[in-house]
C-alpha cells in the first residue's frame, strides 16, 4: 500500500480535496459533484444531507473508494486513493472501512454471529473474543446470535449490521441511510448505537441521510445541493436540520 | 469463503440437485460404459482361462492378416497332429473343432441363445474337455450330440430328443445324448455349443482331416520333467510357420486381448454418447452459473465492500462449481452402476448378447468418472466465475447495477478467441467423431451388400451460431396476453434462452443428422440394388447381419437343379493384404461364367468379357481403390492371402460399384477357394428361366433350402431392401435411445433456467397476479415460454443436423454414389417431440410460479 505523503492534518481521517464527478458525456453530462473539499476528523459523527440528486451518495461512494472521482483527491487515513489498484482498495476496505446499508445487506444463508464475523473471515483474521462480546452486548443481540436474517426484525438486522461494521475496528464507518428502512423506534435504537460507538469507542462515522431526525444525532451537519457543500456546521436539532433542508430544497 | 459456499450450497438443494443431474447423467453413461465393458472383458477372460485350463501348449492357425481374419482353411492337419504327438515330452495331444454353426429344432426353427453366436465343437479327451456333461454323456457316435445347458433350458431340450445341426455340409439330425456346462456356467459365455464326435464335427464344418486347434499336455513323468514353455519351444521347432504355438496361459491371454480389442468399438461407441451428454451438461452448468451470478450481483457487491478481493469472489464461485462437480460425478458414478446392466439389457433388446458376470468396477472407472465430471463442471463454471469478479462493490448499494463489460486488450481478445476456437474444434471433433463412429457401427451391423460404408463419413466441423432467436420467437406467436408475455419473456434475455436452447440443439442436431444419414443410406441401398441386381432371388444366411457364417458352397449346385432356375451365381467375400501395405483389402470372389447374368457391373475399363477372361491370376479393381493406389489395367500386384500364400494378380478391369458388392479387389471363386481358403459362399444370386414366375420358383427354392440348408433363406430384391432398411432402423433406434439421454439432460437445463428466471421475476409475477392474472394463466405463460425455448432449440437442431448431414454426405460420400434423402416425416415428429419436451420441462416451474403467494411476491425485493 502507498504510504501517506504530506497528509495535511493527522487528525483528519478522511480528506477530500476539490472532488468533482461527472456522469455521461457531452450534452447529457451531469455533474454529481462540482468541487467538493471536506475533511472528517477522527472520533466524530458527521451527517451528510441533501435533497435527491444533490450528490450526497456520490460523495460517500467516492470517499469510501467505491467510485472514483473525475478529478480531485481522496485520502483515507492518510492514504491517497487516486491510484490504488483494485487489490489495494480491497485491502483498504478490509483494514479501514466499515459499511452500514439502508437495506441491511446481511447474507441470508448465514446466522447473526457469522454475519458479524464475515469481514474477519474474508480477511482471514481471528476474531477478538472480548471485542465481539462487547459489541453484541452493545447492540443487544446476544440472544439472536444463531438466528438467520429471515428470522429477525428489521431493527435487529440493522443492529447486526452495525456490529458487522464495527467488528474489524475500522478507521471510518460509512452509513448509507441506516435508518431509512426502519420504524421510528428501531431507527432511534440504531442511531443511538452509532452515537454510542463514536462516544464510547472513539469511532469515526460518516452518515448519509435525508432524514432530519437522523441528522440530529450527529456532531456535525453537511448539506449538499447540486454537487456543492452549501452548509457545514455543528450539531443541530431535527427542526433546524429540516429548515436547512427546506432552504436548499 | 469455503464455509460460506457450503452454507449456500446446503440451502439451495433443489437447484443443486437439478444442476448436478445435468452432469451426473453424462458421467453415469461414461461409468456405465466402463463397468459394462470391463465386466464383459473380465467374463471372457475367465471363459478363456477355463477353456485353456487343461492345455500346456496350444497350436492354432497364424492370423497373418490380423486378428479380424481367420483363415478359413486351417493348416492344422492329421499329419501335424501326428508330428506333435511324436515330439518328446508330449503325453497327450488332440485336435479340436470350434466353428460357428447353426442349430435348429426338428421343425426347422433356429435354437438361438438371444443374440449370442452358436458353435459346432468336437468332443475332446477328458483332460482337454472344458464342457462337462451334467446329464447323459458326450457324443460317442456320428448321430449323437451334446448341447449346452443354456440352449437346452431355453428351448426345453431333453435327452433323447432330436435336433438339427447345420454347417458347411447339408443339415443333419442328431439325437441329444448329453447336456453340458462350461466351467461354472451353463454355457460358453452365453454362446450355444453343440458337441459332436471329432470326425462328425470335421464333416459338418467341412474340414475333413483338419482341425481348428491342437491341444497338448506335457509329460508328467517326474523323472523327465518338462515345463510348458520348454515343450512349446520343442513343438514350435517341429511345425511350419503357418501355425502359432503358445502355452495354455499365453493362449488364454491372447484370446482375451483379441476379444478386448474386438469389443473396443463398443466402448468407444458408448463413450461418444457419454461425451455428447457431458457437453450438453456443460452448457447447462454454464447457463445456471451465469444466471445465479447475475442474480447474486448484490451479494458479490456486498462481499466486496466487506473486503473480499476479486480472487475471493472467483474462488467462491469456483468452489461452488467444484462442489457441484463432485456431487454430480459421485451421483453419476452411482448411476453408472445402475446403468451398466441397463445398457446390457439395451444391447440384448437389439440382439447383441454378451456375457457379463458380476459387476467389475475398476479403479480407472472411479477415477476417470470423478475426474471428468468434476473437471467439466469446473470448466463450465469458470466463465461465470470470472464474470462475478467484475461485480463492483457499488452493487451492494444500488439496485440494478450491471456487471461492466470487460475491456479487452488485443492480447486478451486473442486469448479469448483462441479459447473459443479450441472449444469449437473440440466440439466439432466430438460431433464428427460420434458421427464417424455411428457410421462405422452401422457398417458393422448392416454388414451386407450395399451397406459397406466402412470409411464413409469424415468428421466435419460446423458451428452452432444461434443468432436469430428473436426471429424464431416472433414466428412462434400465440393469441392472448399470456402467449405474448411468454414470447417477450423468452427474448428478454436472448443469451440465456439461446444457451438453454443450445443444450437441446446439440442432442437434436445429432438425432437429425443420424436420421438423415440413415434415410440416405436406405435410399442408396434401394437405388443400388435396383440398378445393379439383375437376378430374381438372393440366397443368404438367415441369421441377420451374420455374413461371417455365409452359406455352404454346396447350396449353389443344389439350387441349379430347382425347376425354373436358369442360373445361380455364387459370391464369396475374403480379405488379403497388398505387399508393402499394412491394411487389409476387401476381396469379392465371383464365378465369371454366371456373375454377368445376375449383376450389372458399371465398367470403367473392361466389359463383361473381362469377367470371362479373369482367370486365376486376374483381378478387377473398384475405381476408388484403383485411384487411391494409382493402379492401371495391366499392372501386377502381389497379395498375401489368409492362408499365407503370396499370389500375383494382374489388373484386368476397373469398375464402379455403388452397391459395394465388389470389394477393393474382385477375383474368381476358384482362386478364393484355393489360395484364400474361403470354402463358403456369402450370397447366391439366382436368375429364373424365361417365363418362370416368382410365385412358382421361390416356393420351390424355399422347400429345398428348408429341407437341406435350414440356415439359409431366399429373398427377392424387394425383401432384401426391406431387410436392409429394418437393420438400419434397428441401429437407428439404438442411437436414438442413447441420444435421448442428452435430450433428457437438456430438459433439466430448461427446468433449471425456468425456475431461476421465475425466482428472478417473483415481483413481476406477484404484480400480474395482483392485477387479476389467474394461476392458470401464469402456468400457461411459463409453459409457452418453455415450449418457445424448446422449439428454438429444436429448429436449430434440425437445421444444423440436416445441413450437417447433407454437407458431410456431399463432401465425403458423393463419389461413392450416396443418394441424399431427407426424412421429412421423422423431422416433423422430432419437432413435435421437442415441443412436448418443453411442455414436460415446464411442469414443475409452472406449478411453482402459480403457487407464489401474491403478497409475499410483492414484498420481496
Amino acid at each position: 500500500m502507498n504510504t501517506a505523503t504530506g497528509a495535511p492534518d493527522p487528525q483528519t481521517i478522511v480528506q477530500a480535496a476539490d472532488l468533482s464527478r461527472r456522469y455521461g458525456e457531452g450534452e447529457a453530462a451531469v455533474d454529481a459533484l462540482a468541487g467538493v473539499s471536506v475533511g472528517f476528523p477522527g472520533g466524530r459523527f458527521a451527517a451528510i444531507m441533501g435533497p435527491s440528486g444533490s450528490g450526497k451518495s456520490t460523495l460517500m461512494h467516492i470517499l469510501a473508494g467505491l467510485d472514483r472521482p473525475t478529478s480531485g483527491v481522496v485520502r483515507v487515513g492518510g492514504v491517497d486513493l487516486t491510484d490504488l489498484s483494485d487489490q489495494d482498495l480491497t485491502q483498504l476496505r478490509r483494514d479501514r472501512i466499515g459499511f452500514i446499508f439502508q437495506t441491511f445487506n446481511l447474507l441470508p444463508v448465514l446466522d447473526a454471529r457469522e454475519n458479524i464475523l464475515l469481514p474477519l473471515s474474508i480477511a482471514g483474521k481471528k476474531p477478538d473474543g472480548e471485542w465481539f462480546d462487547l459489541l453484541i452486548d452493545t447492540v443487544g443481540i446476544r440472544d439472536r446470535l444463531s438466528h438467520r436474517p429471515a428470522e429477525m426484525s428489521g431493527g435487529q438486522q440493522q443492529r447486526v449490521a452495525v456490529a458487522r461494521a464495527l467488528i474489524s475496528r475500522p478507521t471510518v464507518v460509512f452509513a448509507d441511510e441506516p435508518s431509512g428502512n426502519l420504524d421510528s423506534k428501531a431507527s432511534n435504537d440504531v442511531l443511538e448505537l452509532l452515537r454510542h460507538a463514536v462516544d464510547d469507542f472513539g469511532q469515526t462515522v460518516v452518515m448519509v441521510t435525508h432524514d432530519a431526525h437522523a441528522a440530529s444525532f450527529a456532531d456535525r451537519l453537511l448539506v449538499l445541493a447540486d454537487g456543492r457543500i452549501v452548509h457545514d456546521g455543528d450539531a443541530v436539532t431535527s427542526e433546524q436540520a429540516l429548515d436547512l433542508m427546506k432552504s436548499v430544497g | 469463503m469455503l464455509p460460506l459456499v457450503l452454507r449456500g450450497f446446503m440451502q439451495r438443494k433443489v437447484r443443486v440437485v437439478l444442476t448436478a443431474i445435468a452432469i451426473a447423467l453424462g458421467v453415469a453413461l461414461m461409468a456405465g460404459t466402463y463397468i459394462l465393458t470391463d465386466t464383459i472383458n473380465k467374463s471372457f477372460a475367465s471363459i478363456f482361462s477355463v477353456a485353456n485350463r487343461g492345455n500346456d501348449v496350444v497350436i492354432s492357425p497364424t492370423q497373418n492378416l490380423g486378428r479380424e481374419t481367420r483363415s478359413q482353411t486351417s493348416p492344422i492337419t492329421d499329419q501335424m497332429l501326428a508330428k506333435v504327438r511324436a515330439t518328446p515330452g508330449v503325453s497327450e495331444a488332440a485336435g479340436s473343432i470350434f466353428t460357428p454353426g447353426t442349430f435348429l429344432d426338428v421343425h426347422g426353427k433356429r435354437l438361438t441363445n438371444g443374440g449370442a453366436p452358436a458353435f459346432v465343437a468336437s468332443e475332446s479327451p477328458k483332460r482337454f474337455e472344458s464342457f462337462k456333461p451334467v446329464q447323459g454323456h458326450l457324443p460317442l457316435g456320428p448321430d449323437e450330440v451334446a448341447i449346452d445347458e443354456q440352449t437346452a433350458k431355453r428351448h426345453t431340450l431333453k435327452l433323447g430328443q432330436q435336433m438339427i445341426v447345420a454347417g458347411s455340409a447339408p443339415a443333419k439330425r442328431y439325437t441329444i445324448v448329453g447336456i453340458t456346462r462350461f466351467g461354472g456356467g451353463e454355457s460358453f459365455g452365453g454362446a450355444g455349443a453343440a458337441i459332436l464326435t471329432p470326425t462328425e464335427a470335421q464333416r459338418v464344418v467341412g474340414l475333413p482331416g483338419h482341425f481348428d486347434q491342437i491341444e497338448v499336455a506335457a509329460e508328467s513323468n517326474p523323472a523327465h520333467p518338462v515345463s510348458a514353455n520348454e515343450l512349446r519351444g520343442r513343438i514350435r521347432a517341429a511345425l511350419p510357420a503357418t501355425v502359432d504355438v503358445r502355452t495354455g496361459a499365453q493362449q488364454a491371454a491372447k484370446d482375451t486381448s483379441d476379444l478386448e480389442s474386438n469389443l473396443g468399438f463398443l466402448r468407444t461407441f458408448l463413450l461418444v454418447f457419454a461425451y455428447v451428454a457431458l457437453v450438453v451438461g456443460a452448457f447447462i452448468i454454464f447457463n445456471t452459473f451465469s444466471i445465479t451470478v447475475a442474480q447474486r450481483t448484490r451479494e458479490f457487491g456486498l462481499l466486496r465492500t466487506l473486503g473480499a478481493s476479486r480472487r475471493q469472489i472467483m474462488q467462491s464461485v469456483v468452489y461452488e462449481g467444484l462442489l457441484l462437480g463432485v456431487v454430480g460425478a459421485v451421483l453419476g458414478l452411482l448411476g453408472g452402476l445402475v446403468l451398466a446392466p441397463a445398457l446390457n439389457e439395451l444391447f440384448k433388446a437389439f440382439g447383441a448378447e454378451l456375457p457379463h458376470n458380476g459387476t467389475v468396477v475398476e479403479t480407472r472407472t472411479i477415477v476417470v468418472s470423478l475426474l471428468v465430471g468434476t473437471v467439466v463442471t469446473l470448466l463450465a463454471g469458470l466463465p461465470p466465475a470470472l464474470r462475478a469478479t467484475r461485480v463492483p462493490p457499488l452493487a451492494a448499494m444500488r439496485e440494478g447495477v450491471e456487471i461492466p463489460p470487460r475491456v479487452l486488450s488485443a492480447r486478451g481478445l486473442i486469448v479469448r478467441l483462441a479459447i473459443v476456437l479450441v472449444i469449437a474444434v473440440l466440439l466439432a471433433a466430438l460431433i464428427g467423431g460420434s458421427v464417424a463412429v455411428s457410421v462405422v457401427f452401422a457398417a458393422l451391423w448392416v454388414g451386407r451388400l450395399s451397406a459397406r460404408y466402412r470409411r464413409g463419413a469424415r468428421p466435419r466441423r460446423y458451428r452452432v451460431v444461434p443468432a436469430l432467436a428473436r426471429g424464431i420467437g416472433a414466428l412462434v406467436s400465440w393469441r392472448g396476453i399470456t402467449g405474448q408475455l411468454a414470447r417477450e419473456n423468452s427474448i428478454r434475455q436472448p443469451g440465456r434462452t439461446i444457451i438453454t436452447a443450445a443444450a437441446l440443439t446439440v442432442g437434436l442436431a445429432l438425432v437429425a443428422f443420424v436420421a438423415v444419414l440413415a434415410d440416405g443410406t436406405k435410399a442408396t441401398i434401394n437405388q443400388a440394388v435396383s440398378r445393379s441386381f439383375a437376378g430374381n432371388l438372393i440366397v443368404e444366411n438367415s441369421q441377420s447381419g451374420n455374413n461371417e457364417q455365409g452359406i455352404p458352397a454346396v447350396v449353389a449346385p443344389a439350387l441349379r437343379r430347382v425347376p425354373g432356375v436358369a442360373g445361380v451365381a455364387p459370391i464369396a467375400f475374403t480379405e488379403g493384404r497388398l505387399k508393402g501395405s499394412s491394411s487389409n483389402v476387401r476381396i469379392t470372389a465371383i464365378e465369371p461364367s454366371t456373375f454377368g447374368q445376375v449383376y450389372r457391373v458399371e465398367w470403367k475399363k473392361g466389359s463383361n468379357a473381362t469377367l470371362l477372361g479373369l482367370g486365376k491370376d486376374g483381378t478387377i479393381l473398384t475405381k476408388s481403390y484403383a485411384d487411391s493406389k494409382h493402379l492401371k489395367v495391366g499392372q501386377t500386384i502381389s497379395v498375401l492371402t489368409p492362408t499365407d500364400k503370396h499370389i500375383a494378380l494382374t489388373v484386368r478391369g476397373i469398375a464402379s460399384d455403388n452397391a459395394r458388392l465388389l470389394g477393393d479387389l474382385t477375383i474368381t471363386l476358384p482362386l478364393a477357394r484355393e489360395a484364400f481358403g474361403q470354402r463358403d459362399d456369402a450370397l447366391n444370386f439366382v436368375a429364373y428361366s424365361q417365363g418362370a414366375s416368382n410365385a412358382q420358383v421361390q416356393p420351390a427354392v424355399n422347400r429345398l433350402l428348408a429341407a437341406s440348408f435350414p440356415q439359409t433363406r431366399s429373398r427377392t430384391a424387394a425383401q432384401f431392401k426391406q431387410d436392409q432398411a429394418s437393420q438400419i432402423n434397428t441401429l437407428l433406434a439404438l442411437i436414438y435411445v442413447l441420444l435421448a439421454l442428452s435430450v433428457i439432460v437438456s430438459l433439466f437445463g430448461i427446468v433449471n433456467t425456468l425456475i431461476l428466471s421465475i425466482y428472478e421475476r417473483t415481483r413481476e409475477l406477484g404484480m400480474l397476479r395482483a392485477i387479476g392474472t389467474s394461476r392458470r394463466q401464469i402456468r400457461q405463460m411459463i409453459r409457452y415460454e418453455s415450449v418457445i425455448t424448446a422449439l428454438i432449440g429444436g429448429v436449430f437442431g434440425l437445421v444444423i443436423g440436416v445441413v450437417g448431414a447433407l454437407l458431410v454426405t456431399t463432401l465425403a460420400l458423393s463419389d461413392s454414389g450416396y443418394v441424399q434423402s431427407i426424412p421429412v416425416g421423422t423431422l416433423a415428429i422430432l419437432l413435435v417431440v421437442a415441443a412436448l419436451a418443453g411442455l414436460l420441462a415446464a411442469q414443475l416451474p409452472a406449478r411453482r410460479a402459480a403457487r407464489l403467494d401474491m403478497l409475499q411476491a410483492l414484498a420481496s425485493e
